[in-house]
């Protein structure tokens, strides 16, 4: 009886998400209206002027909308600090104890050892490019962090020993946080700006943007090492 | 209307999204729910920022307009969505470890769980 009715539940699953699917795939083809764009008339109407940025839309999450990416900055320092305490290994784990420096590549592949050896320096200095011009080109502080983030991830692929100290980049991504929000609350909300802005909002956009690159990049490689070092197969615990 | 000009992003993002769905309300075990609903972000994000494209478009990047610009609006909201989902991915994959640690489950439903849960 249970298995029978387990079907019938398993049946009306699948027919809910085709249903869904149709209902919603049939509304917008059919149903769909063309409204005015006034946000984005706004935006794009004279972004250089007001916010000197060449990118709209650093303008956008830089300039006009800066009150989101502070709670984004937040929410990434949030899951960050959650990846920390709430996983097991936090209170019921040995003390990690770091291993000493040799180089082996504990039967990592040498050859990915050695390739990735060549090219880091080069995801390194693509990272920082796309940091350092987010306000000019597609990218920002956003998409660069990521790919430094890359970098440090390859690293693992390398030499998969545990020697950093997490407790050095927790210490940065706070003090990153801080600064997120003290600079566009100065800057933007209460406008401490000097007369000619031409040069200010430049250094304004490229500070931003490095800020917030270094914070996602601080997020992600904890988030990572936390999972790779913490949560792996192979732990030995005190007790359950 | 073309069979092939159905296929844009936004009716993509809808069949990604309710696939999504689907993998999150039917699947046992708790790491497939967890991509699940990484699926449906993805779908959601692809929907938004397809939104309001025409292929005239140019991106819209310095002062020299040559044709309208494309609408930086959703790309830019979008940002701060993915951000937001890796965050929901890693609390949720913790959060599922730590519960392997301390109960053993690794399905939804009690018959499947990992017998004799030591680690």
């Amino acid at each position: 009886m249970a298995r029978q009715s387990n079907r019938y539940i398993h049946i009306l699953r699948i027919v809910l998400a085709v249903v869904g699917a149709a209902v919603m795939l049939f509304v917008y083809l059919n149903h769909s209206e063309k409204l005015n764009t006034p946000l984005m008339d706004f935006f794009t109407d004279d972004f250089l002027a007001q916010t000197g940025a060449d990118n709209a839309v650093a303008a956008i999450y830089l300039n006009y909308r800066v009150f989101d990416t502070l709670f984004e900055a937040l929410m990434l320092m949030v899951s960050v600090m959650e990846v920390i305490n709430v996983s097991w290994a936090n209170k019921h784990a040995d003390r990690y104890q770091f291993e000493e420096d040799d180089m082996y590549y504990k039967n990592n592949s040498e050859l990915v050892a050695r390739m990735v050896g060549i090219v880091y320096p080069f995801v390194i200095l693509l990272g920082l490019y796309i940091i350092a011009n987010g306000h000019v080109s597609p990218g920002g502080g956003f998409q660069g962090g990521a790919i430094l983030a890359t970098a440090l991830i390859s690293r693992y692929l390398v030499y998969p020993n545990f020697d950093l100290d997490l407790h050095i980049i927790e210490k940065m991504e706070k003090i990153l946080f801080l600064f997120i929000v003290l600079t566009p609350v100065l800057y933007v909300f209460m406008q401490i700006q000097p007369d000619n802005t031409v040069i200010s909002h430049q250094v304004y956009m490229v500070f931003m943007n490095t800020l917030i690159g270094l914070k996602v990049f601080s997020g992600l490689s904890i988030i990572f090492y936390r999972f790779v070092f913490y949560e792996g197969a192979d732990n030995t615990f005190i007790d359950r | 209307m073309k069979p092939l000009n159905l296929i844009t992003g936004e009716t993509v993002g809808i069949l990604l999204f309710f696939i999504g769905l689907y993998g999150l309300m039917t699947k046992k075990t708790i790491v497939k729910t967890i991509m699940s609903m990484s699926i449906m972000e993805a779908g959601i994000y692809l929907f938004y920022i397809t939104i309001n494209f025409s292929p005239d478009t140019v991106p819209p990047i310095g002062q020299s307009r040559e044709a309208a610009f494309a609408d930086p609006v959703p790309s830019a909201l979008m940002i701060t969505a993915i951000v937001i989902g890796i965050g929901v991915t890693a609390i949720g994959l913790t959060m599922f470890m730590h519960y392997k640690q301390q109960h053993g489950i690794t399905h939804w439903s009690r018959n499947r769980n990992q017998q004799g849960s030591e680690h």
